[in-house]
């Protein structure tokens, strides 16, 4: 799957809800049942994350994600063949990866797309490469098929927003609020912004940082967003679940395949 | 993949350096290039910088012979005190550049990492003399194993948050003040400790500290009848001492340039910090640099008994000097700086901290190390006093 899988499915429906899973949280096997009740319950996208050592654009929810899947022993290798098991399982669906830099450096940009896509991913975004040191990265996305998707912010200015949109060929990811994911800010900003890059852009928006009710989805919608993901939230979702429930993973499953259908009700 | 298509765009040393962050932060980098750029070299920036490092700060700091102990190493050593700085290392040089630029550029609220305490110290300082708000986020183990530099921010008005997450070091800290700075660009500066992160804040501290080097070498001349040292050494955590001293002798060729890392328990085992003599290049914090890392590109652990020099990363322009060859990085393990802060100590009467003293060690053994011949006249940059670590010294080494 590739950047034509997620065109398609830009053509098949005007709006999607994405849940995003650390890849392995919290192990490998319900990370792709999680997956599995995401797209059972709604979601027609999944953002999916690879477990870092240091996430520093993540707040405190997605932070303990990719340490419950680090205890769990998930290496690079396993999460991306935790990402072929949930591509086999879900082949349709779109998969966004976001992973961080050095993931990405450490084999080489060229191979690590190649292992990516081998594994079903259909774009990636790294957060921690920026514009002016994505050349490499978008020339080893553009070899391999894979989609390339950006980062942008209420900070970055119009012609900045313009470049960036020019250069990507997937979509742009909007972080609605100026900080880390998972916070809390005030909603109305967030909706607005989207509504004034929407405006100045070609690209589907992808909005994402902060939402966490299926009214902020159904908002994303209506404010021209195409992409609503929903992550820190389901994080926390799971987290309780974990911690509560450990040891019956089919309750951990039924309890976020529910929150999952409440935040993707606003999309069908 | 060869190294060129790394070559990063920003701010880069050759292959090394630029700006990895989340377009989140590009406008404060943004922002701050512009301030370093416009601000730094003006004429009335550079008179209050340099009036404030003379009347607070305590500079110019001297040059200091050390006879007894450089009859042990069998060498001519000459010590640049920053230990005698305000505050008690070459941080606040940094940290008063960085403060002043910071109020010009309108911005009411500091924020730093800390690893050793020291930057943090210097921090709280000029938050308070400087009249900002400011938080200090350092690993939770460092605070405790320097205690009395956290008391010394505290007492100065800083908030310290402790950082537990990952080794709850000083990599931790930084991962903090980065994801602090991610929402608080707005009013807040990120007033970074070293020559580490993204463009501009390795070449903004190495212009901040650079006088270091820029007086070390008039003093040398004016003490030695105008010669230069035959070789010059500092330790490297993230590398600004030594930075600031090399500055001044890149450009001399004879004088041979040591940087100094912690080989922890050993840099045969898991437990060091010798991220330019074991480490491999990747991304980390903002820049390409050498970083301790797995196959994967996970960020391993780092291993001192000096918290300042306890992290997996480096600056990128030390990686560039290192692959130049320019500079020799070599390593001394716990064990010898802890005996190297107990000689200077016995035999000088000044007290290192731990990370100083790994640059104290490295001339305690550079001769019988093949380092230096004997009789070599070498300047060290006493980057910073031992009182923090007395506390650890008497309950685990002494
Ligand atoms: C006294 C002293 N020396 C050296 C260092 C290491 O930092 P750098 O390598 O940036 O000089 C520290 C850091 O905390 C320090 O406190």
């Amino acid at each position: 799957m590739t950047l034509a899988s997620l065109h398609s499915a830009f053509a098949a429906r005007p709006h999607h809800f994405a849940a995003f899973l650390v890849l392995g949280d919290p192990t490998p096997d319900l990370s792709v049942e999680l997956a599995r009740a995401a797209v059972q319950n709604g979601a027609t996208m999944l953002e999916l994350g690879m477990p870092y050592s240091d996430p520093c654009a993540d707040g405190p929810a997605i932070q303990a994600a990719c340490d419950r899947s680090r205890a769990a022993g998930v290496s690079t290798p396993q999460a991306i063949d935790v990402l072929a098991r949930i591509s086999a399982a879900l082949p349709d669906v779109p998969k966004n990866l976001l992973v961080y830099g050095n993931l990405v450096h450490a084999p080489g940009y060229r191979a690590f797309c190649e292992r990516v896509v081998g594994a079903g991913a259909s774009s990636l975004l790294v957060p921690d490469i920026p514009l002016e040191e994505s050349g490499p990265l978008r020339a080893a996305c553009r070899e391999t098929g894979l989609g390339e998707v950006q980062l942008v912010g209420p900070g970055t200015d119009p012609e900045r927003l313009r470049e960036i949109d020019s250069a990507v060929d997937a979509f742009l990811y909007l972080a609605g609020l100026q900080g880390v994911t998972g916070a809390v800010q005030d909603d109305d900003a967030k909706f607005a912004l989207l509504e004034r890059v929407r405006d100045q852009v070609e690209r589907p928006i992808c909005l994402g940082f902060g939402l966490s009710t299926p009214e902020h989805v159904r908002r994303t919608f209506a404010a021209g967003g195409r992409i609503a993901v929903v992550g820190s939230q389901l994080a926390r979702v799971i987290d309780a679940a974990w911690q509560g429930g450990a040891g019956d993973p089919a309750k951990i499953v039924d309890v976020f395949g529910e929150a999952c259908r409440m935040l993707s009700a606003p999309a069908t | 993949m060869t190294q060129i298509d790394n070559a990063p765009q920003c701010g880069g040393f050759g292959d090394y350096g630029g700006r990895f962050v989340s377009e989140l932060l590009m406008p404060a980098l943004t922002e701050l290039a512009d301030a370093h750029r416009e601000i730094l070299f003006s004429e009335p920036f550079l008179a209050e910088f340099q009036a404030e490092l003379a009347e607070w700060a305590g500079r110019p700091t001297p040059l200091t012979r050390v006879p007894h102990f450089s009859t042990e190493a069998r060498l001519d050593v000459v010590l640049k005190r920053e230990d005698l700085l305000h505050g008690g290392a070459h941080k606040t040089n940094n940290v008063v550049g960085q403060a002043l630029l910071a109020r010009r550029m309108g911005k009411t609220r500091l924020i730093a990492e800390t690893g050793a305490g020291q930057h943090g110290v210097a921090t709280a300082m000029a938050g308070a003399r400087y009249g900002f708000e400011t938080v200090i986020y350092m690993g939770a183990r460092d605070a405790e194993r320097q205690a009395v530099n956290v008391q010394r921010m505290e007492l100065c008005g800083a908030r310290v948050e402790r950082v537990e997450s990952g080794s709850a070091t000083l990599k931790d800290a930084i991962n903090e003040a980065l994801r602090d700075w991610a929402e608080s660009l707005g009013d807040t500066h990120y007033l970074l400790g070293t020559v580490c992160g993204p463009d501009p804040f390795p070449s903004l501290v190495r212009d901040l500290q650079a006088v270091i080097g820029c007086e070390s070498r008039a003093q040398f001349a004016e003490m030695y009848g105008g010669r230069l040292p035959d070789a010059i050494a500092a330790c490297v955590g993230g590398g600004s001492n030594a930075i600031g001293l090399f500055t001044g002798f890149l450009d001399q060729e004879s004088v041979k340039i040591f940087g100094v890392e912690p080989a922890g328990g050993g840099t045969h085992t898991n437990r060091h910090g010798a991220t330019l003599g074991k480490g491999t290049p990747g991304l980390l914090h903002g820049a390409r640099t050498y970083v301790l890392q797995d196959d994967d590109g996970q960020i391993k652990h780092s291993h001192s008994v000096a918290a300042g020099l306890d992290y997996p990363g480096v600056g990128p322009q030390h990686a560039s000097l290192r692959d130049s060859g320019r500079v020799q990085y070599v390593a001394v393990d716990d064990t010898a700086s802890i005996e190297a802060f107990r000689s200077l100590s016995r035999t000088e009467g000044i007290v290192p901290a731990f990370e100083t003293a790994h640059a104290i060690a490295f001339a305690a053994q550079a001769v019988e190390r093949g380092w230096l011949p004997e009789g070599a006249s070498l300047l060290i940059n006493m980057s910073g006093r031992g009182d923090k670590d007395l506390d650890m010294y008497f309950r685990d080494h002494a």
